[in-house]
C-alpha cells in the first residue's frame, strides 16, 4: 500500500508541479511560483529532498544493510535514472524533430540545445549516454545520476565517519566555488548548468539532515531558535528577489562566487535562503494539511512517485512549449496547459501506484 | 541546404566609408581618415568569408573596449550566450576550437582569442541577461555575443518586457565598457506573417539601433537569400543556418564583424535612448 500523505512527499510534489511549470518559458503561471519571492528555487527543495530521501532510505532501521547491500542498492537506483533520463531526452528529441516536421519549421532543431544532436548525431549521441550533453531543461536528471552515482560514499562515510560527511562536502563545495571549477560539456564547449561539485552540498546536507542523530537531531533541538533567525532572512530575500536589489556582480569581491546569485553554481546566497526557507516552512505542513486535504493527496502522491512524474513532467513541459508556440500563448491556452498538465501528471503517479498494488497483490 | 546568402549588418549604407576604412588598414596613406587605434597595430587581413556565404554588407560599428584590448594584450576574450552556441561560433571538429575562434586568429596576426561558451539553449532574455553579468563578473570578456530574440518571440515575451531586459542588459555592459554583438532572429518564411515574431524582430533593430550596438541581421540575410532564389527558380530554403554549412556561414561574417569593430572608426553618441 502506498505510505500516507507525508510533509517530504508533499513538499516533493509541490517542486515537480514547479518545475514543470518553470520549464515553459513565458507561461503565465510562471508568475505564480515561489521563485518570484525567492532566491532558490524549485531545483534546490527538489535535490534537497532527493538528499532527504537518500536519509531516509540509509537510515531506515527496518533491515540492517551491509555495506555491500547498500551500494549495490543505490547504485542500481543510479542506473534507473540515469535510464530515465536517456528515455525523456530520446523522447524529446523526437518530440522536436516530429513538431519541426510537421510545422515546416526548422528552428525547432535547434530548441533546447538540441541543434548539435540533428547536425552531428555521432557525436552528440556519445555525449548525450556521458550525459556530457545535455538538453535545455533537460539537465537535472545528470546532476542526480551523478550524485546517486556519488550516494554509495555519502552512506559509507555516514555508516564509518560520520562526523566527516558534511565537512567534507563543504569543503568540496567551496574549493568548487573558490578555485572555481565545474563539469565540462561535450561535444559543444560549455559547462553543465547545474555544478555537481557545488549541488552536491545541498543533497548531502538534506541526507544530513534527515537523520534522527548528528546533525538532524541538532538542528531539531534547536529548530525553534534556526526559525527566529529563518523567518528574517528569508522576508529580506523575498524583498530583494521582488525589488531586483542584487549587487553589481563586478562589484563584488574575489572570490565572486561566493558573493554572487548563481544557480548553475548553487551559491551560497542560494544555499542560505533556501535552508532558511526549508527551515521556516518545514512547520506549515503540519498547519495546513488538514485544512486543504485534496491538496495534500495530490501533491504527496506526486511526490511518493517522483522519478516518474519528473520524467513525464518534463516531456509535459516541452510540449507544453510546443503548444504556447503553435497556439501563440494566451491565458487561456497557459491554463489549459497547465491543466492538463497537472492531471496527467497525476494519472502518472496513480498508474505508478497502481502498477505497485497490483505487484503487491500478485 | 545550400547557402549562398548575403549577410548584411548594421548601418549597412555606409560600406563605402567601411571600405575606406579596410583599405586603410591595409595602406594608411590611400585613406588617412579611417581607422582607429587598434589599426596601428599591423595589417590585418578581413577574414575571409566561403564564396557559398554570398556577399556580405559590412558594418563599422566599432568595439571600441575590444580594440583596446588587443592593442595592449593581444588577446580578445568573447563570452557568447543565448541561443544555440553553434549557430554562431561555427562547428568545431576533433576538438579544434570553433570556427569563429579559428578564423580570426588567422586574420589577425598574433591575436588570441578565447571564446567562452554559456550558451543555454531556450533561455528567454531576462535570464539570459541575469547570466550575462554573472558570466561577465567571472570571465572579464571584451566582447558579449549575444544571440537573442527567437526564444523571446516563441515564448510569447511581451515586447515591451523584452525590450526592457535587452536594454537593461546592454546598457550594463556599456556602463561596465564591454562590447556587445547581438545576433538577431532567424528567418523563416512561415514566420514573415507572425505578428509577435515580428514585433520582437522590430524591436530588436530598434534596441541595436538607439543603443549603437553592432547587430548581426540575420533575419534579413535569409530573407535576401529566399529572394535570390526564388528569382532564379530554386528552392527556398526553410532557415538560414540549421546546417554545418549555414552555421560556418554565420561564424564567417561573425569574425568579419568583429574584425572590422576592431579597427573601425569611433561614431558620434548616438542621443539617449529611453529609459527601459
Amino acid at each position: 500500500m502506498p505510505r500516507h500523505a507525508n510533509a517530504v512527499d508533499f513538499w516533493r510534489g509541490f517542486a515537480l508541479v514547479s518545475i514543470f511549470i518553470n520549464h515553459i518559458p513565458g507561461i503565465w503561471y510562471e508568475r505564480l511560483t515561489h521563485r518570484n519571492l525567492s532566491i532558490s528555487d524549485s531545483a534546490e527543495l527538489f535535490v534537497f529532498l532527493a538528499g532527504w530521501s537518500l536519509g531516509l532510505l540509509v537510515g531506515s532501521r527496518k533491515e540492517p544493510v551491509t555495506a555491500g547491500r547498500l551500494v549495490v542498492r543505490l547504485g542500481g537506483r543510479a542506473l534507473t535514472i540515469y535510464a530515465a533520463q536517456i528515455l525523456i531526452c530520446s523522447i524529446a528529441l523526437a518530440i522536436l524533430a516530429a513538431t519541426a516536421y510537421v510545422l515546416d519549421n526548422p528552428l525547432l532543431l535547434e530548441w533546447n540545445n538540441a541543434a548539435a544532436f540533428f547536425q552531428d548525431p555521432a557525436l552528440t549521441q556519445i555525449g548525450l549516454v556521458l550525459l556530457t550533453h545535455q538538453l535545455g531543461y533537460f539537465d537535472i536528471l545528470p546532476l542526480y545520476v551523478v550524485l546517486m552515482l556519488a550516494a554509495p560514499a555519502i552512506a559509507l562515510i555516514d555508516k564509518f565517519a560520520r562526523p566527516l560527511l558534511v565537512p567534507l562536502s563543504l569543503a568540496l563545495y567551496f574549493a568548487s566555488l573558490t578555485a572555481p571549477f565545474t563539469a565540462p560539456t561535450w561535444p559543444v564547449s560549455g559547462q553543465w548548468f547545474f555544478n555537481p561539485f557545488t549541488w552536491q552540498a545541498i543533497f548531502v546536507l538534506g541526507f544530513a539532515l534527515s537523520r534522527d542523530d548528528g546533525l538532524g537531531a541538532i538542528v531539531r533541538r534547536k529548530m525553534n531558535l534556526i526559525r527566529g533567525i529563518a523567518l528574517p532572512l528569508v522576508l529580506i530575500a523575498a524583498v530583494l528577489v521582488w525589488f531586483n536589489w542584487f549587487p553589481d556582480p563586478i562589484r563584488l569581491p574575489e572570490p565572486k562566487l561566493l558573493f554572487l546569485n548563481g544557480k548553475s553554481f548553487l551559491t551560497p546566497m542560494r544555499l542560505l535562503q533556501f535552508l532558511a526557507l526549508a527551515a521556516v516552512f518545514s512547520a506549515a505542513y503540519a498547519l495546513f494539511a488538514p485544512w486543504v486535504p485534496w491538496l495534500t493527496e495530490f501533491l504527496s502522491i506526486l511526490g511518493r512517485n517522483s522519478l516518474n512524474v519528473f520524467c513525464v513532467g518534463s516531456v509535459l513541459s516541452l510540449v507544453g512549449q510546443v503548444i504556447r508556440l503553435v497556439y501563440t500563448g494566451s491565458f487561456v491556452i497557459d491554463t489549459m496547459v497547465v491543466i492538463v498538465g497537472m492531471g496527467l501528471l497525476w494519472l502518472t503517479a496513480w498508474v505508478s501506484e497502481w502498477k505497485d498494488r497490483q505487484t503487491a497483490g500478485d | 541546404m545550400a547557402h549562398g546568402v548575403g549577410v548584411g549588418m548594421e548601418r549597412s549604407a555606409n560600406s563605402w566609408r567601411l571600405g575606406c576604412a579596410l583599405a586603410a588598414l591595409l595602406a594608411p596613406a590611400i585613406c588617412p581618415a579611417a581607422g582607429g587605434g587598434a589599426a596601428a597595430q599591423g595589417t590585418p587581413e578581413l577574414p575571409a568569408i566561403a564564396k557559398e556565404c554570398g556577399e556580405a554588407s559590412l558594418s563599422e560599428t566599432p568595439l571600441p573596449n575590444s580594440a583596446t584590448a588587443l592593442q595592449e594584450r593581444k588577446q580578445i576574450k568573447i563570452l557568447a550566450i543565448g541561443a544555440s552556441s553553434t549557430a554562431v561560433l561555427g562547428w568545431s571538429r576533433e576538438g579544434k576550437p570553433p570556427l569563429l575562434e579559428q578564423v580570426l586568429e588567422r586574420s589577425i596576426k598574433g591575436l588570441d582569442i578565447e571564446i567562452i561558451n554559456r550558451g543555454f539553449s531556450g533561455e528567454l532574455s531576462q535570464a539570459a541577461g541575469t547570466r550575462i553579468k554573472i558570466e561577465v563578473a567571472l570571465n572579464h570578456p571584451d566582447i558579449v555575443l549575444w544571440q537573442v530574440g527567437t526564444n523571446d518571440a516563441f515564448a510569447q515575451v511581451p515586447v515591451e518586457e523584452f525590450e526592457a531586459s535587452v536594454r537593461e542588459t546592454l546598457q550594463w555592459l556599456k556602463a561596465h565598457k564591454i562590447d556587445v554583438i547581438l545576433v538577431g532572429l532567424h528567418y523563416m518564411k512561415q514566420l514573415a506573417k507572425n505578428d509577435h515574431y515580428q514585433a520582437i524582430r522590430a524591436s530588436l533593430q530598434r534596441i541595436s539601433a538607439q543603443e549603437n550596438v553592432l547587430r548581426i541581421r540575420r533575419y534579413e540575410a535569409g530573407e535576401i537569400l529566399g529572394r535570390t532564389l526564388r528569382e532564379a527558380g530554386r528552392p527556398e530554403p526553410a532557415d538560414f543556418g540549421l546546417s554545418e554549412a549555414g552555421y560556418n556561414c554565420m561564424a564567417q561574417y561573425v569574425a568579419r564583424a568583429i574584425a572590422v569593430g576592431l579597427y573601425a572608426k569611433p561614431v558620434k553618441a548616438s542621443p539617449p535612448s529611453p529609459k527601459p
